[in-house]
């Protein structure tokens, strides 16, 4: 690196003064930290460089490049990128939960309102990536980041699946699976956005049951738990299915009245699901065109992102220690809270050596981990992406 | 993976042919003039087109390398950034950009293998720390739109199905040019057919004017296409070389 490259790298870095360790991703660490230019809080991801002398992770490259083209309110985004140290940094701005705390925090009670903000703002980052071309392919309420003001985001910054649960019982296709659209699970080899708004609608249903709604324990399982939910696919409501590569025939199952499914949500809700739920995905409704449903037109008018219940930012508690389960010790009253996207990195504060992380640093929101949600490891998520990556043709220009 | 042109990063990059044709200025001075300049990136989009046939990778990946490494110069100088180092550099990263990621290792194979000049000469890690400069120097704009996607369906719709190749291969010569820097990459698609449907003596005035483009820009291009050619039969190995040695001279 020539004198000049290392004083460049050095001011960059100083412009960002560095707080506490977030966590650890697949790719490398992530940071708080303040941009000392706009006083903004940012996340930081140093982007480890490949074992195999590969240069910048692949993955890492993929969405640099796709987040240089995105850029909108419910998009999250790249603020700035830079190396280091021989390492690449990329500057994030700082979201403070995602979809999934939300959902699973039990002291928050969701309005039919908040619903309807939190699917908005969902469907308008997604409307966002399909006109622009881009597939999101890994929609779940964990990739959906929820900034300060209560504005959501779409990312996918791979964190999930490092921040999972301990659990390893399931492998990553359970995960991800559930919020697959049967296109996929049918080995689909050309697939569109439709991949996308089915995810939503799954998310769509699990802000309103408080639960992931199709839980497949595997790819026949999930198709089997689509089928029992919506009664299996006529060949009439999706002539292309019994092309699909890995089609097979299920026996006949007939569908379940959405209402029952359903009971808490209102006509317009449950119309606008079941379009989103279509089975074929030329038939299924399109982001822009959910924006329009009469679900959002009519009706009391989606909460004001600012007002959203959200889990609390921060815990009066200092206590750095996860509870040990088994321990005989006290039963934990307060919901558990999620720490999925931040991990206690380093407890002996003594040996802190990440920064000017103050002793009175609040590790509690790492007290208590969630349920057992199942996750994915970095060898299950990059065949999992391999399957996903198929190339979504468009034409190009015009 | 793709987006809208219009809405992209590449649209917003574009840039005027005087802005392309700046010589930086510590590449003044060790005397490259603008026809060097031209010369060496010439050299260089053929020698990331011999590198790419031996790794095998897809055209595409090919014309983002060759466009990174036009974009690089736009900005920085050849003396900084050996264009023996940038062009496989080049490759590398837009292998993995456009998803068919190459090895350094087997380009650094390659290049000890084809080119006997020591000075092509590079190891894995230079390759890495060129890749991440490259970057930088992007401004880390990686998505490049090209003309291929949507050309055997204008040459068909052309009713010139006979002069794809032709027309194929025109639009790889324009890389050797800094077009892609300069317009709109279907408007050099248009151009190319344009040139096709002149050599092959096709009457296409009623084609061209249906389409809803300004035509004194794809004639322009066309125009730009043919000086090219002109002036590509003018370069001999002698002058290549008299401009690659400028290079290494030390100032």
């Amino acid at each position: 690196m020539s004198d000049v490259d290392h004083l460049i790298a050095k001011k960059v870095a100083d412009r960002y003064l560095k707080r506490e360790v977030l966590g650890e991703g697949t790719y490398g660490v992530v940071y708080k930290a303040i941009d000392t230019k706009s006083g903004q809080t940012v996340a930081i991801k140093k982007i480890r460089l490949g074992k195999q002398k590969e240069g910048v992770n692949f993955t890492a490259l993929r969405e640099i490049k796709l987040l240089k083209e995105l850029k909108d309110p419910n998009i999250i985004e790249l603020i700035d990128a830079f190396p280091h140290k021989g390492n690449l940094h990329l500057v994030f701005e700082f979201m403070e939960t995602d979809l999934e705390a939300v959902i699973r925090d039990r002291n928050i009670v969701l309005s039919p309102t908040d619903i309807k903000s939190y699917l908005q703002m969902t469907l308008k980052g997604l409307a966002f990536c399909h006109k622009k071309w881009v597939l999101h392919r890994d929609m779940k309420p964990n990739n959906l980041l929820i900034g300060p003001r209560g504005q959501l985001k779409l990312a996918d910054f791979g964190l999930a699946r490092i921040f999972g649960s301990p659990d390893r019982r399931f492998t990553h296709q359970v995960f991800a699976r559930w919020y697959r659209a049967p296109e996929l699970l049918f080995g689909a080899k050309q697939y569109g956005p439709g991949v996308d708004v089915w995810a939503a609608a799954c998310i769509f249903a699990e802000l309103l049951l408080r639960r992931p709604f199709l839980q497949g324990s595997s790819d026949i399982d999930q198709l089997g738990k689509i089928f029992a939910a919506f009664g299996t696919p006529k060949a009439s409501q999706w002539p292309d299915m019994i092309y699909l590569p890995d089609h097979v025939e299920y026996q006949y199952v007939p569908g379940q009245p959405l209402r029952a499914l359903f009971p808490m949500a209102n006509d317009d809700a449950l119309d606008l699901l079941s379009k989103m739920f279509a089975y074929d995905p030329k038939a299924r409704i399109s982001a822009p065109m959910a924006l329009e449903h009469r679900y959002f037109t009519s009706g009391p008018p989606p909460t004001e992102p600012a007002l959203l219940p959200r889990p609390p930012p921060k815990r009066e508690s200092v206590d750095s220690k996860p509870p040990s389960d088994g321990g005989g010790g006290p039963t934990v009253l307060s919901p558990t809270r999620k720490s999925r996207r931040v991990m206690p990195h380093q407890h002996d504060h003594g040996n802190e050596r990440s920064g000017p992380a103050p002793m009175s640093l609040d590790f509690s929101v790492f007290a208590a981990r969630p349920p057992a949600r199942p996750t994915i490891n970095s060898a299950d998520r990059s065949h999992l992406k391999r399957k996903l990556d198929l190339e979504f043709q468009v034409p190009e220009e015009d | 993976m793709a987006t809208n042109f219009w809405a992209s990063t590449h649209y917003k990059e574009l840039l005027d042919q005087e802005e392309v044709d700046v010589v930086h200025n510590l590449d003044r001075e060790r005397g490259i003039t603008l026809e060097d300049f031209k010369l060496i990136k010439l050299q260089m989009t053929n020698y990331i087109a011999r590198l790419a046939q031996n790794v095998k990778v897809r055209q595409r990946v090919v014309a983002t390398a060759v466009t990174y490494m036009r974009r690089v110069y736009t900005r920085k100088s050849m003396t900084e950034y050996d264009p023996r180092l940038l062009a496989p550099s080049c490759l590398y990263l837009a292998a993995k950009s456009e998803e068919s990621t190459v090895q350094a290792r087997l380009l650094v194979f390659y290049i000890k293998k084809f080119y006997a000049d020591e000075k092509y000469r590079c190891e894995i890690k230079e390759i890495l720390e060129m890749e991440m400069k490259i970057l930088e120097a992007l401004n880390y704009y990686l998505v490049v739109f090209h003309p291929y996607r949507a050309l055997s369906q204008l040459v068909q719709d052309a009713g010139m199905s006979d002069a794809t190749q032709l027309t194929w291969g025109l639009v790889n010569d324009t890389y050797k040019t800094d077009l892609i820097l300069v317009h709109p990459p279907h408007l050099i698609g248009l151009a190319c057919i344009y040139v096709a449907s002149v050599l092959r003596e096709k009457e296409n005035t009623a084609w061209f004017e249906d389409l809803r483009v300004d035509m004194n820009v794809v004639k322009n291009i066309a125009m730009e296409i043919l000086d090219f050619y002109d002036a590509h039969k003018m370069i001999t190995d002698d002058r290549v070389n008299a401009a690659m040695h400028k290079l290494t001279i030390r100032t």
